[in-house]
Parts: structure tokens; sequence; C-alpha cells
């Protein structure tokens, strides 16, 4: 593969990942903000980690825009912060109900967003592997 | 008020189709086409129509259960598709569709949220 071949960083899957994580920052920080603000005594912990999971959006989104453009430390970190927290959160929500009198955004490792919350960070860090797989190769060739 | 089910059943359904085809142009790895945009704006135009009967109907004075999220979703329904158009607008690569995609599906989930929490 030469240089020219080498994808544009605005182009390629990242995008509709982008898209994807752009969706969750909206709805976990305004389902986060709006429940906050109206009923935080209803469910504290419930509230304050779907404000966790909507931060963690927004900084996942910086990851993967990072990580399309080369530098793919962060996105390293974060996916695996984001999966850790689905998993941890979303099984914290099956065995101890009663901490969570409503739902957060992890809950049922997000079921109550079709379970994506989950696949997520899966599919990222599927992508994140494939790209930064290609890149050693794509440098050693250039270098040739 | 019951004139928005209907309303939001036609917008949901046709985001599915948006969303389908967007998908099927990721899957065969050909540039966005115009007609894509085409019926993207025409589900926003539903859209805009859905968002003005959930206002309308707010005016006449019904109350949803929360209003802030309900005011959340007759915003999110509008604002969704225009930003991930215009996010994409010089890149007609095909995964630009999937964009197209992701964001036409959310449309249809947030009209379908928009009128249970009517």
């Amino acid at each position: 593969m030469s240089v020219n071949d080498v994808p544009r960083p605005k182009r390629g899957p990242h995008l509709v990942l982008m898209a994807l994580y752009a969706l969750f920052i909206l709805a976990s920080g305004s389902r986060a903000a709006v429940q906050i603000a109206t009923k935080f005594h209803v469910a504290p912990l419930a509230y304050l980690l779907s404000a966790v999971a909507a931060v963690t959006y927004i900084v996942g989104w910086f990851a993967i825009r990072r990580a399309a453009h080369g530098r793919p430390r962060l996105a390293e970190v974060m996916l695996w912060v984001e999966l850790a927290g689905v998993v941890v959160i979303g099984t914290l929500s099956v065995v101890r109900r009663s901490w969570f009198p409503d739902a957060s955004v992890w809950s049922d490792y997000g079921g109550g967003y079709g379970w994506v919350p989950a696949a997520l960070p899966i599919a990222a860090l599927l992508w994140l592997h494939r790209t930064h797989e290609r890149v050693p190769e794509e440098q050693k060739e250039t270098a040739s | 008020m019951s004139a928005l089910v209907p309303i939001a059943w036609i917008v949901a359904g046709y985001a599915v189709l948006v969303a389908g085809a967007g998908a099927l142009g990721v899957v065969l790895k050909a540039p966005r086409p115009r007609w894509l945009d085409q019926m993207a704006w025409m589900l926003e135009a539903l859209c805009a129509v859905l968002a003005l009967g959930a206002v309308g109907s707010l005016i006449q004075g019904h109350r949803p259960a929360s209003m802030s999220t309900h005011l959340g979703y007759v915003a999110a329904v509008v604002c969704v598709l225009p930003v991930a158009l215009g996010s994409v607008r010089e890149d007609r690569d095909s995964w630009s569709s999937g964009v197209v995609a992701v964001a036409a599906l959310a449309t249809g989930v947030i009209a379908v949220r928009l009128m249970m929490t009517r």
C-alpha cells in the first residue's frame, strides 16, 4: 500500500462510531441533567452514574477522533474504561437491584438503549485494533 | 393530541427506510448518493411536522407527564438529522451513508419516544 492509498482521517468507520457517541452524549447527558435536576433524591447513584456515562461518551468521542488522526493512546484507555463501566454497572444493576431504584444508562448492560452501550465500546475497540494494526506496516512501507 | 400518533408512526417507519438505505450504501461501499440526502431531508420535513404538532398540542393546554423530557424529544427530533447531514456535507464516502443511517434510526426512536411521553 502506498502513502496515497492511506485513507484520509476524515473518512472511515470512525465516522459512524463518532455519530453513535454523539447520540449517546445527547441521550445520556440530557437524561442525567433532567433526572438530577428534577428527582435526584429518587435514585442518586443511578443518576450520577448516568452523568458519568455522559462524560465517558464525551471523552470517548474525542478519543476516537484522535485515534482516527493517528493518536490512539487515549482511545486505548478510554474504550476499556467504558467497557468496564458497562460490565460493572450492568452486573451491579442485576445483582443489587436495591441500589438502582431507577435505571441508569448502563443498567442491564444498556438494555434500555437496545444494548448499544455494551456493543459500542466493543465495536470501537475492534475498529481501533484493525486500524492501528495496519499503521506500522504502512509506516514500514513509507520508510522503505 | 391523537393526530400526533399516526404522524409519529409515519416518521418512525420512514426513518427505518432511510436507515436501511444508508446501511445498504455502507454494505455496497458505494459513494453516498444524492437521493439519500433527499430522503433524509424529507424525513426532516416530517419531523418538523411532528414537532409542530407536539408544540401545537402543548399550546392547546395538553400537559405531558414530564414536560422537560417531552420538550427534549421535540428538540432532538428536529435537530439530529441536520447536525448529522452537516457533519458529512463535504464527504460522499460510503461511511457517510452510515452516519445518515445512524441519525435516521435515532430520529425514528426519538419519534416513538415522543409519542410515548405525550
